[in-house]
Order: structure tokens, then sequence, then C-alpha cells
């Protein structure tokens, strides 16, 4: 009962912070106007400021914090480690590196969507090398491997990046910090699909290899007795997992804390069964960043801070309260 | 002392080429394009000059000073957060000049954005392109940028004149420093804009290009970029006679050696209409004019 609760919550809240995130913006508009641009009533400077840039921001937010946050609770569970987050494969290193290197090079110009691609592309070059080190054994993917394999790969990949950075112009560091950082600032209705295309089926898929998961929390040999396909499903999951924080970081940035935050909260108030946590971990998550991406824009509107400073500030606190009401429960 | 007017024309003509020759891209020319209704940007990218811009948001501050400077300060119709000088600290800010609020840019519906060329910021251009908004980059770096900006955004206004004439008046008065400065014994001259390790401003600068006029020679012009953070040893390393230290900026006074420290104001790193004011402050300097 308290499950239906809390998903019907979330799904309000989810809705709400989209609502909100379309209503309110830097510019001060009233009820009627989003209404009437919403509805082709408006001038065409109305209509752009809340169809071109607000909703395609709003949904890109839902969609990448949700990604995040299933990505976050599928990391946590298949490495059985509660630091884990979605970053912690090297992904948002290698993203990084694609994304700066194509800014020192002046390639980041040439067209709309190289930046983006070579993230991506980054991204994937770190899971392919983590990947590769966690299996070299022949005997399987050791998830202590990959953690460590991660991490160093990660250091790795910052160290790239400040060479890459004290050999560049002040304006190519200024660029990449600023892309580092993280924002949905730049939200299009080509990254909004990009974005749904690779997370909506992922999530989907992740909420599918629920049951394999719970399995996989007890312990692998566990799993491997009660007929899980062990192997396979750490493939899958880590892969489908890493692809959404690759696709999030590629259209994004690196936005921190959602990925850890959200699905330990979830955790303490519903339990660990990811046929549960999964899908409420992704309409939190949604709801999460699309209302921390509100702060960001308004905070000091028409100055907007960087997202992941408002997931730190929002999120930390809020995890602190739900940590000492579980611990005293 | 005074020169020939052939002498000078040299001696500029000998700058510019100098600078031209400098590492970096090439020079920049703001030139019209083929049709009188375009003219190229910083980024080269043909700008419709007609209708002229009459709600203008600029996103570069020097850009910003180079309107007022053409009499064009009432076709602002937004400021940013950087722009804090009363005649226009009234206009509704559109957040910084790298990376402002879209939604506040289209709020006040410009037919002009000024903004920053080259790859500190892609995507603000391309995002006023998205909303059919017309946009135009700047990049004063060099003086010459800077004279093709003022000559570009008098396009734009419909106040060619008042662009030539400003033109005028920068190069008569960079010629008339460049004249006093001739002859002079040599000054080893050091910029920093601060940072630590401190930042430098190297060749193809104008801040490099000001400082050899008033016939210094800037110590680090043999760096691969215009501005770029060096070790502090290169400060005992190589000679040194003047450091020149943008105001409210830290230095550790050690690495100045025997070298005089003269703390210059802000707005000699604001390449705008006062570039010939901020020549002569450094010729001053320099001790090449009273």
């Amino acid at each position: 009962m308290r499950r239906v609760g809390l998903s019907l919550a979330l799904v309000a809240l989810l809705a709400c912070s989209l609502v909100l995130s379309v209503r309110f913006g830097s510019v001060d508009l009233g009820t009627a106007e989003v209404l009437a641009a919403l509805t082709g009533r408006a001038p065409d400077w109305l209509r752009s400021i809340v169809i071109e840039l607000r909703l395609p921001r709003a949904l890109l937010g839902a969609l990448v914090g949700g990604g995040l946050a299933v990505a976050g609770a599928t990391f946590q569970a298949l490495l059985r480690n509660p630091l884990a987050e979605p970053y912690i494969l090297g992904i948002s290193g290698g993203a990084s590196v694609g994304a700066v290197l194509m800014l020192a090079t002046g390639a980041a110009g040439a067209a709309l969507w190289a930046l983006p691609l070579a993230a991506f592309l980054g991204a994937l070059f770190a899971i392919a090398l983590v990947f590769g080190v966690a299996t070299a054994s022949g005997r399987g993917m050791d998830v202590r491997v990959l953690l460590l394999a991660g991490v160093v790969v990660g250091a790795f990949f910052s160290a790239c990046i400040a060479l890459i950075l004290s050999v560049s112009e002040a304006r190519t560091i200024q660029s990449a910090v600023l892309w580092i950082m993280g924002s949905l600032a730049n939200a299009r209705w080509g990254s909004v699909i990009v974005a749904a295309l690779y997370t909506l089926p992922a999530t989907v898929v992740l909420i599918g290899l629920a049951r394999p998961l719970n399995l996989m929390a007890i312990g692998e040999e566990t799993a491997q007795y009660l007929g899980t396909d062990v192997e396979r499903v750490k493939r899958v999951a880590l892969g489908v997992a890493a692809l959404i924080t690759a696709a999030g970081v590629a259209v994004a940035g690196v936005i921190g804390f959602v990925g850890l935050v959200v699905p330990h909260a979830i955790r303490l108030l519903v339990g660990s069964d990811h046929r549960v946590l999964l899908p409420l971990s992704f309409l939190a998550g949604a709801a999460f960043l699309a209302l921390a991406d509100l702060v960001a824009k308004l905070a000091l509107a028409p100055t907007e801070i960087p997202i992941g400073v408002v997931t730190a500030f929002v999120g930390v606190p809020l995890f602190l309260v739900l940590l000492r009401r579980s611990l005293t429960a | 002392m005074p020169v020939p007017r052939g002498t000078a024309a040299l001696l500029s003509a000998a700058v510019l080429i100098a600078a031209a020759c400098e590492p970096g891209r090439e020079p920049a020319e703001l030139t019209p394009a083929e049709t009188d209704r375009t003219m190229l940007d910083a980024d080269r990218n043909a700008v419709r000059v007609v209708p002229p811009a009459r709600r203008i948001v600029s996103l570069v501050p020097s850009a910003t000073l180079t309107l007022a400077a053409l009499g064009a300060r009432d076709l602002l119709v937004a400021r940013t957060d950087f722009d804090t000088a009363a005649w226009i600290g009234d206009l509704p800010s559109v957040g910084g000049g790298l990376q402002p609020s879209i939604e506040a840019i289209v709020a006040v519906r410009p037919d002009l954005v000024i903004h920053f060329g080259g790859s500190q910021d892609l995507q603000t251009p391309r995002r006023l392109a998205e909303l059919g908004i017309r946009h135009a980059s700047v990049r004063p770096d060099r003086v010459e940028d800077i004279l093709a900006m003022v000559r570009f955004l008098g396009g734009v206004t419909a106040e060619p004149e008042a662009a030539d004439s400003l033109v005028l008046h920068i190069e008569s008065e960079l010629e008339a420093v460049q004249r006093a400065s001739l002859g002079a014994p040599d000054v080893q001259v050091a910029y920093v804009l601060g940072g630590d390790p401190p930042w430098v401003a190297g060749p193809g600068t104008y801040i490099h290009q000001l400082i050899e006029l008033a016939g210094g020679s800037n110590v680090f012009s043999d760096l691969e970029r215009r501005y770029s953070a060096v070790s502090p040893e290169e400060f005992y390393r190589r000679r040194i006679d003047l450091i020149l230290l943008s105001r409210g900026t830290a230095f550790d006074e050690r690495m100045a050696g025997g070298a005089r420290i003269v703390h210059v104001s802000p707005a000699l790193e604001l390449p705008g209409p006062s570039v010939a004011a901020s020549a002569r402050e450094l010729a001053r300097i320099l001790g090449r004019i009273p």
C-alpha cells in the first residue's frame, strides 16, 4: 500500500515539476501567456520561449535525471557498493576527454552534434576499456576488478583533461569548465529525442532484470543456484546502465549526485526490491532533476548556476534527513 | 620628436604587417561582402545589415562600449551582468556574456545579438540561429580586430560615418604614440593579468601590440598562445624591466627581481574604443610622453 502511495506521489511530483519548469523561467511570464504559447495563440517570441526553450529543457531534465537514477540503482546493486554511482566506471571522465578534445582542437564548431558525439564516443571508450579489464581473466566479469578499473581509468582521464587544458587557450578552458559542470540550458528537441531513445528502452530493459538483480543482491552464487545466468545479467545490466549514463553525459554534461542520492533515498523509503526500486528511482530522479533545474534557472536569474551545485545542495541534506530517519526508526 | 607623415604611415603599416605575421588565426577582415547588404563578422559569417539593427543585445562588453562610442547606446535593449555602468544599469540583464539566458534574450525581442566569436561559446549563436534571431560575432583580439569591430558595428547600425570617424581617431592616436616612442631605449615589459602561476599576455594580443607601439618589448612575445600561464621561473630567467600588473591582482613580488612594478587600470584589458587611451597610458608609464 505504501509503495502504491509513494508511486502515485512521485508521478504527481514529476507532473508538477514538469509544469513548473514550463511555467517558470528567467523571463517572468504569466500562466495565460504560457497557455497561449502552448496552444499556438501567442506571438512568435513567446512561443519560442515556451515551445523551443522551456518544454524541451523540462523533458530533457526528466529523462536525464530518471536515467541517472536508474543507472545508479543498477550500479549499486551489481557492484554491491553503496558509493557506486553512474560515473564510477570512468564514464564521465571518458566523455569529458572527448568533449574537451573537441573544444581544444576547435572541432566542436564543425557541427551541432560534434561535441555530444565526441562525448558519447569518449564514454563508450571508457566503458570498453573498463569492461575489457574486468573480463580479461576469461572467467567472467569480476565486479571488484570492474570497480577498481573504473576508478583508475577515471583518474587517468582526469589527468588527460588536465593535460589538454594546461596547453589550451584561456577561452578553451572557460568553455570546457562550463561543459564539465553540466547544464540543461542547451536542451533542444533533438537532444530530447536522443535521450528518450536511449533512456526509455534501457530503463524498460533494466526493470525487466529486476528479479535477477534481487537475487544477485543476495550473492552471485545464490543467484546462480536459483537459475540466474549471472554473467549475462551482469553484462547486460552494466552495459545498459553505462549506455544510459553515456547518453545523459553527452546531452547534458556531468551532473552529479542524482545517481547516488536518489536510489538510496528510494531504497530507504521502500526497501531494496528492484521491481519497485528501479521504476520509483526513475520517477524520483526525473522529478528531482527537473526541480533542481528550476532552481538553477531561477535562483540568480537570469544568470544560471550550475545544476550540479543545486543537486548537491538539495540532495545531500535531503539524503541525510532520510538516513537519520531510517536509523532512528 | 615630430616624424614625417609618410614615415608614420610606413611605421603603422609595419606594425600591422608584423601583427599579421604573428602566430594565430588569419587577420580579421570584417569587410563588406559582394553586396552592400551583408558584412562578414569575426567568424566570417555573412550578417545582414539591412534593415539596420534597432534593438541590440550585446554580450561582449567591448562591443557594448563601442556601440556607446558610436552614439548607438539607445539601441541597446539588454545588458549582461558585467555591464555595470550607470548608463546601461537600468536595462534588463540576460546573464553572463558566455552562455547567457536565451529566453531572457528572446524576451527583449532583439533584432541583433552581438556575441563572442570563436569556440568559447558555440551554443549561443546556434540557439539564436535556430530561433531566427540575427546575430553576429566579434573577437577583438588585436588592434586591427578592434578597428574591424568598430566598422562592423557602424555598418549594422547604419552609422558608417561615425565608425570611420572613430577608427580615424584611434589610428591617429596610435600613430601619435608610436611617433613619440621612436628611437627611445628598449624596455622589456611583462603584462600580468593575474593567476598563480601568473597569466601573461603573449603575441597576437592587442596588449602585446600596444606595448610594442609604445616602444617596449613584450618579454613573452615568444609564447605560442595569446594568453598563457607561465612558470614563475620564467620571471627569474628573463630580463624584465617593467611588470604591468592589472590592478587588484595578487602577485608574488619576489618574482619581479629588479623590475619595476606598475599597477594599471583594468580598463586597459577592455579591447574597445578606449584602446587609444590605453596606448597613451602605456606610453606614459614607459616615459615616452609626459
